[in-house]
């Protein structure tokens, strides 16, 4: 048994390789990209919420010196693209429906020069009635933004209405029974805000056509070969003509998902013939961002006296802005984890995406589930607190099991909640804190409050080839591109542990979707858990292989073979060896030719079977669990929250590189804590007010809490060496567990996130309003 | 109207010729190929464009290049000699302080500028050093390690 094993190299910390360079700067980033004859472009943005295109007119444009061209709706084929449901353009034909649509864009000699250009484009509109609210939107007689939404392909069984591009409903159980069962009935509404992902790489592409009219484009997307196929149907070119490049990647969190500036840069440098590099500015980036979808959530949730859960049902309505994009997909696995880790018999979920005028919304860190856990946490401590509970004690009343159904009706398997539940609490010394004294001074208070976190995990496909190469060291050629987690440290510690190889003759290669075996992307913590069993399957492939010819060459006779370090050996009589060099000497030059292990990876979940309607999502192959536990001090003078500790424990399966996983936690809690306390794109009738680092705040380096990361290793049957992924769950937990340790500290609930000190302030008022 | 200006970067001396409006920014990164800076923001917010001017840490995103004249510039491609890195830019290998790399060459170089002044900095005078250098990645606690160990690390190089 895998779990039974102690490993060689995978468990042990390992340095990055690529860090080297990035210290000194010489990573290569689309921005430092320059090829000959390179051109540099602008986009023209839509200045409008919703408006009717009269007339572009580029011809100043195109006179003024320096400029190759100009692109526009006319230059691109009119076939709509999207991942879930193809309702995307290049540029906006006909109308605009979002602030930050892109109408134009130009070549020129300059970026100076470019943007010039983009100055003297003149575009005519008509205005048409623009909608902000997505309940107003949904309204019967309310503008439509796509008209032709009931024509547009989908992926999903589309249930589609006016504005509402997706319905769904999942239920399990007898929930109206359930809640007459109940003792005591809650209902709460909560409401998220649009967070921008905040990688401090902007987005950018450099494209380029040969003379045999085959596109390359260089790009920091985080689905090279998602973003191939998407560059191939909305460009209508055979995926052969389309060769997509990662470039080194400045961050992403979800905001560099299949094609956004790529079709843009792919157009310009068709019509100039020139290679052609787009790399937006900060404000731009924020603009015509993918921002995380704003969520309204409706829960009602039925409990006994006793403190165990009969029944809950819930409402979602989620902002899409312009365009569905990911936010349909966050949809579904918000209603699929609305329950959270809890065993509830009776659930009931309802989803609705919404199309508004405001900015083209999609997914970040945690996909819609970290809304969901914001409201459901939220939600656990407000009923805790009614039935005279500790929190940590009503969900321990209610924690699920193994075999527990969600309300998609799949079973859960894997469930560790209780132990992350265990060990935090322990690690926090919770019991004494939760009754130790609140009051420190004068306005000054400490709070501790929980959440446990559920997530997916294992989605759709990965494949790996791993090349053995002439001086015994191997090359896995993968469509995972590092996203600067270092999953490609951990990706090689994998491959190096199948093959018997030390980690550092192991190439993750450069992703080139020429040579790239497919991959969904490094997207859904998917990286470790998906690409390393294709990448273990392949390793284990290439292995089998040299044994086969060890076997011969070491007059094994079938005795069982061993690798390590770079060396094959017979395992009862280990000075029987040859080492894996000298192997692929034997088959190059004389018997059997090359080595190459291959292997694709379909994670199958055992269950195929979604009950409900209008539901996006394939099953999970299995579950991931976490629990924060935070601790804050408030000043009721200020409105001033001060995070002080987060202890985080995650179970990970197996911690492929230990220094990883703690990196991961820390730097999840600490944008977790930014969604909490800080960061909200403020749109105001479809404008972003905050386009900027300084008036979105970001945590900075004064703000970052002590974080505790607790790494728990339960070994996943699926997950290779036992793993299962962890960059999303690390940033679901701060945002209730915050709100939670607020509560404790000061008695006040804010249910709107971020809980700025306005809304805190604005709290206080009310309960001191309240008290007298 | 170009101007002329002549300035040290890295230890070596340049004579150029600037437009106006051109950055510091543009100067290192377009002319001399010098990539280690990067453009995260262009507003002086993210701290990604910090090189050292005349010891101190700045934002070349906000600085013209006709103001640079005469001025002593190091970038991050500055801080290796004879192919050895920085003990600094060790430090953030070895603590894990590098995540996607982007916020780096600022966050060491801005972390430089404080160990010239102060070779035992506490937690606080990092925080407060460091607090114009933005990172989405590792939620800074490793790099507070790295400047602590780079600390130690220059002390015992002399």
């Amino acid at each position: 048994m895998d779990d039974q094993k102690a490993y060689a190299i995978v468990g042990h910390s390992m340095l990055r390789p690529d860090a080297r360079e990035k210290v000194r700067g010489r990573a290569v980033y689309v921005a430092d990209f320059r090829l000959p004859g390179m051109l540099f472009a602008r986009v023209l943005w839509s200045d409008r919420p919703h408006a009717r295109i009269l007339h572009i007119d580029t011809r100043q444009a195109l006179d003024l010196p320096g400029v190759y061209t100009v692109v526009t709706a006319d230059d691109a084929p009119n076939t709509r693209y999207g991942v879930y449901l193809k309702d995307q353009l290049i540029f906006a034909r006909g109308k605009v429906r979002h602030i930050g649509e892109p109408v134009a864009a130009v070549a020129a000699e300059s970026e100076a020069i470019a943007e010039k250009a983009i100055e003297k484009i003149v575009v005519q509109y008509e205005e048409l009635p623009a909608i902000f609210e997505p309940i107003e939107a949904m309204k019967p007689g309310a503008p439509l933004i796509h008209p032709d939404l009931e024509s547009y392909e989908a992926t999903y069984p589309k249930i589609v209405k006016g504005n509402v591009c997706l319905y769904t409903r999942l239920s399990m159980g007898d929930t109206e029974k359930g809640f007459e069962d109940a003792d005591y009935v809650f209902e709460d509404t909560f409401k998220t805000q649009p967070m921008y992902q905040g990688y401090l790489e902007p987005r950018g592409a450099v494209a380029s056509f040969d003379f045999n009219d085959k596109l390359t484009v260089w790009t920091s997307n985080q689905q090279i070969l998602v973003c191939q196929a998407e560059l191939a149907t909305a460009l209508e070119m055979p995926m052969t003509q389309v060769r997509v490049i990662g470039t080194a990647i400045g961050g992403a969190f979800g905001g560099k998902l299949k094609t956004s500036v790529e079709p843009i840069a792919a157009l310009l440098a068709k019509k100039s013939g020139r290679p052609v590099r787009l790399v937006l500015t900060r404000e731009e980036d924020f603009i015509a961002s993918r921002a995380r979808a704003p969520y309204i959530l409706r829960l009602k949730t039925g409990v006994k006296a006793n403190g165990k859960i009969t029944a809950k049902s819930v409402e979602l309505i989620a902002d899409c802005g312009g365009y569905s994009d990911h936010v349909v997909g966050t949809m579904g696995l918000a209603v699929s984890f609305s329950q959270g880790p809890y065993k509830i018999p009776n659930a009931e979920a309802k989803g609705y995406c919404v199309y508004t005028n405001n900015p083209n919304y999609s997914c970040m860190r945690a996909y819609g589930v970290h809304q969901m856990c914001f409201a459901t946490e939220s939600q656990m401590d407000i009923i805790a607190s009614k039935i005279g509970m500790d929190p940590a004690e009503f969900r321990r009343r209610n924690l699920a099991e193994d075999g527990d159904v969600l309300v998609t009706t799949q079973p859960l398997r894997s469930v560790t909640v209780d132990q992350t539940m265990a060990q935090v609490l322990k690690a926090c010394h919770w019991e004494e804190k939760r009754k130790a004294s609140k009051q420190r001074g004068v306005k000054n208070f400490y709070g501790i409050g929980m959440a446990n976190t559920i997530l997916n995990m294992g989605l759709l496909s990965s494949a790996a080839i791993v090349k053995i190469n002439e001086d015994g060291t191997a090359s896995v050629l993968t469509g995972a591109v590092d996203l600067g987690t270092g999953n490609h440290t951990a990706l090689a510690q994998i491959a190096a542990e199948e093959l018997g190889m030390k980690p550092n003759d192991v190439n993750i290669a450069a992703v080139d979707s020429d040579s790239s075996p497919y991959d969904l992307g490094q997207i859904a913590s998917r990286t470790i858990f998906d690409c390393g069993n294709a990448i273990k399957l392949a390793a284990n492939d290439a292995r089998r292989q040299l044994f086969a010819t060890a076997d011969e060459v070491l007059g094994a006779e079938g005795r069982e073979l061993r690798a390590s370090e770079g060396n094959v050996y017979v395992r009862d009589e280990p000075d029987k060896k040859i080492s894996i060099r000298d192997l692929m000497g034997y088959r190059l030059y004389f018997k059997g030719g090359p080595i190459i292990g291959r292997a694709g990876w379909l994670g199958k979940p055992g269950f195929d079977h979604l009950v409900g309607e209008g539901y996006p999502q394939p099953p999970s192959v299995t579950f991931v669990f976490g629990t924060h536990v935070a601790e804050v001090e408030v000043d009721v003078g200020t409105g001033q929250v001060k995070v002080e500790r987060i202890t985080a424990a995650h179970d990970v399966g197996r911690a492929i590189n230990p220094l990883g996983v703690a990196a991961q936690i820390e730097g999840g809690v600490v944008q977790g804590m930014g969604y909490a306390l800080y960061e909200e794109m403020q749109i105001h009738e479809g404008v972003v007010q905050n386009p900027d680092f300084l008036n979105y705040r970001m945590p900075t380096i004064l703000d970052a809490p002590e974080i505790v990361p607790i790494i728990l290793e339960i070994p996943e049957e699926y997950g290779p060496f036992g793993a299962k992924g962890i960059g999303e769950p690390t940033n679901m937990g701060p945002p209730p567990a915050i709100a939670n340790a607020i509560y404790n500290a000061v008695g006040v609930r804010v249910k709107e996130l971020p809980i700025t000190p306005e809304r805190l302030l604005h709290a206080l008022d009310d309960k001191k309003t309240r008290e007298a | 109207m170009k101007h002329a200006i002549e300035l040290t970067i890295n230890g070596k001396c340049y004579q150029i010729e600037v437009e106006p409006e051109e950055r510091l920014l543009d100067v290192l990164r377009d002319r001399l190929g010098l990539i280690g800076a990067k453009e995260g923001c262009s507003t002086g917010d993210c701290g990604a464009c910090t090189v050292l001017m005349n010891g101190q840490a700045v934002t070349s995103c906000m600085i013209l290049a006709v103001a640079v004249d005469g001025a002593d510039i190091t970038t991050i491609e500055g801080l290796e000699k004879d192919g050895e890195i920085h003990p600094l830019q060790k430090a953030f290998i070895e603590e894990g302080a590098v995540q996607c790399g982007y916020c780096t060459p600022g966050m060491i170089l801005s972390a430089l500028a404080l160990l010239k002044e102060n070779p035992e900095p506490s937690d606080d005078e990092i925080r407060r050093a460091l607090a114009g250098n933005l990172c989405r990645c590792t939620g800074y606690t490793r790099i507070i390690a790295a400047v602590k160990a780079g600390a130690e690390r220059m002390k015992n190089h002399g």
